[in-house]
């Protein structure tokens, strides 16, 4: 009996600290990694087992919430506005699916790719440490810390990017560490001026406030500009135009699982932290906002065409470099720039027209989640024809279909999930796209996403009849095959097909989601019950955010 | 006043670090990007002073003593970003020191670009050694 007691009570403990779970695991992984590394077999074990323990947490959590709703961890017990807080809803839940596949798959074929010697060095703490500031990132609660764990993801990145230490690669990194040190400032900045105006710095909170300026006595036009500024922060870390210029330098001087991880995963952050700042906290104040031909009360009416505008840029910027480049890892690293212009161009949408809201932001997950998976599986079929054939430039491959059908199976999976082929998720993601911008009404949307997508047709077309059509040339007759590599390539592609045949799951976790994002009221209620009056009084229409 | 002279000091301070930023020698961008985060620190602390404009450290009103006080929270996320600012400018040290020595030169423009033939691991043979004399 007391036994029985015994488990429940511990069983009841572990439910309460689920938020914690996935980020302790991943900083255990990380100090054991670094304590283990004068046995380079045993740390490549726990490397490994704490990527798999990494998932597991993850997966408990998400059973957690979509038992419970909403899961707030206070850490230390301090309530909510004073101290840290960590929640865990159906958005972050969906984000930290995404981080748990992606980097057990890059950590595997790590294990593998990584020169054994350059292992052993750091690159296991490293690794495991840039998914604890990932994990943080999606799980705080509390706009400064937002900024502590977006540090700790860069700083491992940064080295991580000069990795191979070449000399292009220190000019990649330098170029990368400045411009982060830069955005970091003016985070800070922003941060510090979002303080002085609203008076916390609790996401919940600073929604609370904003919906009722009057009463708190916040003048929301300051708040506007600092957001705005605040914007250019997360465009930077998702590479959207104009801030993506250190995109393709980056991605292609570090080695290539670092590169899935960047472009499937930490890329992932900036979009994430625009949804949740912008369509829960900023969309709860109002200011007027009136340009030519869209006016409207919301920040989000604000920022609507803004992003709109970045979306097509980066489209269109991103496809038209892919179509010019010359090697695979270039390609791919240009084609990141246009895709996310795919993820954002649903999230203007939804800025712009309140109806849309919810499913434009689910489009816009759907399309993340896609781009997640099939980017990184791409990346990392580029690091195997690397490894296999010693280079990666398309005039000097050919043929690669008739050497290895596998791979060039799994690149072709790939390939098709960013041109949107059915049944892959690539498909429903297109298609979310297109549903959004046609049911907006809006012409110009439609043709940005139409031209994007002839612009990545042309451009996977180019890479497929380039390398893997055509007669073998020299690098690939004399090519070695490494199984494990094309092993997790091929387990990737398969997740690939199976979410997209199986696509009920996926759109149900992106709606859900979506409305987690969108409840301003449920999201303060749940992290701070005593401060929450229902909205009907200061917030207007705004406040529910799916209207 | 003081407003007055913090503004004056914190423009100062952002125009120098721009202005350093965009140099062409490595080691004076590192310079510019720490004096920019120094300046994000210092208009950190400023955010303290509130709208009254004025107050005293916390801990002097310890006692019972001074009413007004500065708002301690802005003082602890400077120590936090302080704590970051550092290791990242050591960083960004450390990898300057690299630049100069695989490439021999700390001119941005002479720095040589990704050559995608060579394999991951490039060697330190041929790199661009186009030592600026400005």
């Amino acid at each position: 009996m007391t036994e029985l007691a015994l488990q429940a009570s511990l069983a009841g403990t572990l439910a309460a600290q689920a938020p914690v779970i996935p980020l302790l695991v991943a900083l255990s992984t990380a100090i054991l990694a670094l304590g283990t590394r004068v046995y380079p077999r045993a740390q490549q074990g726990v490397s490994l087992l704490g990527a798999g323990a990494y998932g597991v947490a993850v997966l408990f959590l998400a059973v957690r919430v979509t038992a419970e709703g909403r899961l707030v961890y206070q850490v230390s017990d301090w309530a909510a506005p004073f101290g840290i807080t960590l929640v865990a809803d159906a958005l972050s839940v969906l984000m930290l699916g995404l981080a748990a596949v992606v980097s057990l798959a890059a950590l595997v074929y790590s294990l593998e790719f990584v020169d054994q010697r350059d292992q052993r060095l750091a690159y296991h703490p490293l690794y495991h440490l840039m998914v604890v500031g990932v994990t943080g990132a999606f799980l705080t609660g509390d706009i400064f810390n937002l900024f502590v764990w977006f540090e700790v993801m860069l700083m491992s990145s940064y080295v991580l990017v000069v990795f191979y230490s070449g000399p292009a690669q220190t000019r990649a990194a330098l170029l990368y560490t400045v411009l982060n040190l830069l955005g970091s400032a003016v985070m800070l900045l922003a941060i510090g001026g979002l303080y002085a105006t609203i008076g916390t710095l609790n996401m919940a909170d600073m929604a609370r406030r904003l919906a009722d300026p009057a009463a708190f006595g916040i003048d929301p036009a300051p708040v506007l500009g600092l957001s705005a500024v605040l914007l250019t922060v997360f465009a930077l870390k998702a590479g959207i135009v104009p801030f993506q210029f250190w995109v393709p330098a980056a991605y292609r001087a570090a080695p290539a699982p670092v590169t899935a991880m960047l472009a499937g995963v930490v890329k992932k952050v900036g979009i994430y932290a625009i949804v949740r700042l912008y369509f829960m906290v900023f969309a709860a104040a109002t200011v007027p906002v009136s340009f030519p031909g869209i006016g409207g009360q919301g920040f989000l009416a604000f920022f609507g065409p803004v992003l709109f505008v970045m979306a097509a840029a980066s489209i269109f910027l991103g496809g038209f470099g892919a179509v010019w480049q010359d090697d695979m890892d270039g390609l791919l690293a240009y084609s990141s720039i246009g895709q996310i212009g795919f993820v954002v161009l649903p999230l203007a949408v939804a800025a712009t027209v309140p109806d849309l809201r919810a499913l434009g932001v689910a489009a816009a997950l759907v399309y993340a989640v896609n781009h997640g998976l099939a980017k990184s599986l791409l990346f990392l079929v580029s690091g195997a024809v690397r490894t296999a054939t010693g280079t990666c430039e398309l005039p000097k491959l050919g043929g690669l279909s008739e050497h290895d059908r596998v791979l060039s199976a799994a690149f072709f999976v790939g390939g098709l999930a960013l041109v949107g082929i059915p049944p892959l998720t690539g498909f429903f993601g297109k298609f979310l796209v297109f549903d959004v911008a046609g049911r907006a009404g809006s012409t110009l949307g439609l043709a940005v996403a139409l031209g994007g997508a002839i612009l990545t047709i042309a451009y996977v077309t180019r890479a497929w009849n380039q390398a893997f059509w055509g007669r073998p040339t020299d690098y690939v007759i004399g090519a070695s095959r490494n199984g494990v590599l094309v092993g997790v390539t091929v387990v990737l592609a398969v997740s690939v097909v199976a979410l997209g045949v199986g696509f009920d799951p996926l759109v149900g976790a992106a709606n859900a989601a979506a409305e987690a994002a969108l409840d301003v009221d449920a999201y303060v209620e749940a992290v701070d019950p005593d401060r929450f009056v229902p909205s009907d009084t200061g917030s207007g229409g705004h406040g529910g955010g799916g209207e | 006043m003081t407003e007055f002279v913090l503004a004056l000091a914190l423009g100062t301070l952002f125009a120098v670090g721009t202005f350093l930023v965009l140099r062409r020698d490595v080691v004076r961008v590192v310079w510019g990007v720490v004096i920019i985060s120094q300046s994000a620190n210092v208009y950190l602390v400023t955010v303290g002073f509130g709208a009254t404009g004025a107050g005293t450290a916390p801990v002097l009103g310890h006692g019972g003593g001074a009413a007004s006080t500065v708002d301690p929270l802005v003082q602890a996320l400077v120590l936090t970003a302080i704590v970051i600012g550092f290791g990242t400018t050591a960083f960004a040290l450390v990898l300057t020191y690299r630049v100069y020595e695989e490439q021999g030169t700390i001119d941005m423009r002479g720095l040589s670009f990704l050559d995608d033939d060579a394999p991951p691991r490039v060697g330190d043979g041929e790199t661009a050694r186009e030592v600026s004399d400005d």
